[in-house]
């Protein structure tokens, strides 16, 4: 005799689980279910605001007028438009190589064990534990004209120096840069680190029996096996760079003059301050295409690294 | 031997200058949260405050909700803090749930097809700001607009493609003849879950969820996009102070920085071990 209770619906429940079906398709299902759900209506909405010549004042999106292609002309010849994604670009190219380069030189030093590494490592993973809104807020506390940085680079310079980074447009977008080079150097040491702790022993013990020196090792069978790793932080970090808002957001506003305006902040601003919301879909759009032609040669290049991996293990 | 020497001096040497970097503006906000009204901005700046205090602390903690007085904003974070907890561990949570079991699938099965993690990572890459203007207008019809269901599944999406990368990695180093044995020997799939696949991943659910844990608690844009006054999270909060007292409020911001940063370290801290290892992403030869 069975009676309909929660046992029952669990033994149920399990069993539906259990069959092949089903097991093998229902992460897949919810997490494409997920994403439909939310990106699908997202961009078509975009495309037909975009379409429109709707402002938030100015009553509901459905009562607003079309204007045809008029808003992407406005956006491609909006300069403030096409500068922000330049710089937006520009900072991505400054900050990610430096931050590699840093990640990789500590994880370097770091790697065998030696007196006070534990120390070394916990302090570098510190800047990616906090909320980068408090790292711009921090460093606007630090930056002030007669802050402390201005007083050690005085101490180290010997004389006075009062760089007024956060009003002088250059020093505004190092102060910027600088901000997430700070930051997000620790997961560059994070992955590389971690990339070195896992590399193969064999290759490394078979080429110093060789007689190879350390220097030899490095160059010719450490750094191509470690060759996916480095393209994986260098496609997560621009991706993530592309999307710079929190630092200008909270340090600088955007400013001084338009500095330090990202491509991020000065679509909120034309979408929410202007209020031009028809305008900011149609840049939105343009900005997409920008970055999925970027997406597209990353992912390519992650894509080999990846394939090649595959094919070495199984020779 | 000499060299060698010399190597571990100039090792350490470089290590504690970027050491120094890295502690300097963490040590600024600190100290800050501990100062005075007075002691924010002196010349020269003080780097250890005369009359160290709690006042800021006391300040943001208590109940009640920000206000103006006399055209200054007082900062209170008693409701934010929970917000921003809830969403981003229930966040969390699910997006780990639900990306593992999908990197399982495919590492197993290979459901979606070969390139999916990359169809899943490019995702990732569209920038935020892009559907942040139609998003509101989706939600305001869904009504998901400032509840904590809405956030929590944005950012549920949003973590899924760094889960999911990280997840696979961890999933390869499970033997699949263990798997196989555990099922020639009558266990169910669940079971063989359970038994064999959840204890050889648990430490990398832990890093994974820690990290997306930390994206969520820190993610400002899309937070500003979909709450507006019943639900506010530290960023938000963050954001408007800066605003609204052209960054002047020096101590209590400081103080709200403490507490935002602290939970996140003591995890990350107790957890290092395995964060050292988990982040290569199964891309070395094995």
């Amino acid at each position: 005799m069975t009676t309909p209770g929660p046992t029952a619906a669990r033994r149920g429940a399990r069993r539906w689980l259990e069959r092949e079906r089903v097991f093998k398709w229902l992460p897949f299902v919810s997490v494409q279910g997920l994403f439909t759900f939310l990106l699908l209506p997202n961009v078509l909405l975009l495309i037909y605001l975009s379409f429109l010549s709707w402002r938030i004042t100015r009553g509901a999106w459905w009562n607003a007028a079309f204007a045809g292609l008029d808003t992407f002309r406005g956006a491609l010849e909006d300069e403030r438009f096409r500068w922000a994604v330049a710089r937006t670009f520009g900072f991505a190219a400054a900050a990610v190589p430096l931050e590699l380069l840093l990640g990789f030189g500590l994880a370097l030093l770091c790697r065998r064990h030696f007196r006070g590494r534990r120390f070394y490592t916990t302090v570098f993973l510190l800047p990616m534990m906090i909320v980068p809104a408090v790292v711009g807020y921090d460093l606007s506390m630090l930056l002030i004209d007669q802050g402390p940085f201005n007083q050690l680079l005085s101490l180290l310079a010997g004389r006075t120096i009062t760089v007024r980074w956060l009003s002088d447009y250059t020093a505004a977008q190092i102060a910027v840069i600088g901000a997430d080079v700070w930051q997000w150097t620790a997961l560059t040491f994070l992955i590389f680190t971690s990339g070195m702790a896992g590399l193969p022993e064999e290759p490394i013990r078979a080429a110093r029996v060789m007689g190879a020196s350390r220097w030899q090792i490095f160059w010719h069978v450490e750094l191509p096996l470690l060759k996916p790793v480095i393209a994986i932080a260098v496609v997560l970090r621009s991706m993530e760079a592309l999307k710079i808002f929190d630092y200008p957001m909270l340090l600088t506003q955007g400013g001084p003059g338009n500095a330090t305006e990202t491509v991020a902040v000065y679509l909120w601003r034309v979408g929410w301050e202007f209020a031009r919301v028809s305008d900011a879909a149609a840049m939105s759009l343009i900005l997409l295409v920008v970055v999925a032609m970027y997406t597209f040669v990353a992912l390519r290049v992650l894509r080999r690294e990846r394939r090649r991996l595959a094919e070495e293990s199984v020779a | 031997m000499r060299r060698r020497r010399l190597f571990s001096l100039v090792r350490h040497v470089l290590l504690l200058v970027w050491t120094a970097v890295t502690l300097f503006p963490i040590y600024w906000m600190l100290i800050t949260s501990f100062k005075h009204s007075g002691e924010w901005v002196t010349w020269p700046p003080r780097w250890f405050p005369h009359e160290p205090t709690l006042i800021n602390y006391v300040k943001v903690l208590t109940p009640g909700t920000s206000t103006f007085e006399l055209g200054r904003q007082t900062l209170k974070i008693l409701k934010p803090l929970w917000d921003s907890l809830i969403i981003s561990t229930v966040g969390a949570l699910v997006a780990v749930a639900l990306g593992s079991a999908l990197a399982y699938s495919w590492a197993r099965f290979g459901t979606g097809g070969r390139n999916y993690p990359y169809n899943i990572l490019s995702i990732r890459m569209v920038p935020p700001i892009v559907i942040a203007v139609p998003f509101v207008v989706y939600f305001a019809t869904l009504r998901l607009l400032d509840t904590y269901t809405g956030l929590i599944l944005v950012y549920v999406a949003t973590c899924l493609p760094y889960v999911i990368w990280m997840m696979l990695a961890f999933i390869d180093e499970v033997p699949v003849e263990l798997e196989r044995a555990a099922r020639l020997m009558g266990a169910s799939r669940l079971r063989v879950l359970r038994s064999v696949v959840l204890p050889l991943t648990a430490s990398g659910l832990v890093v994974t969820f820690l990290f997306v844990f930390i994206l969520n608690w820190s993610e400002l844009l899309l937070a500003l996009t979909l709450t507006n006054t019943e639900v506010s999270t530290i960023p938000i909060q963050l954001n408007k102070f800066q605003s609204a007292n052209e960054g002047r409020d020096y101590g209590p911001q400081a103080a709200i920085g403490a507490i935002a940063t602290l939970p996140v370290v003591v995890l990350g801290f107790l957890i290092q071990k395995h964060l050292l290892r988990g982040f290569s992403f199964g891309l070395l030869r094995k």
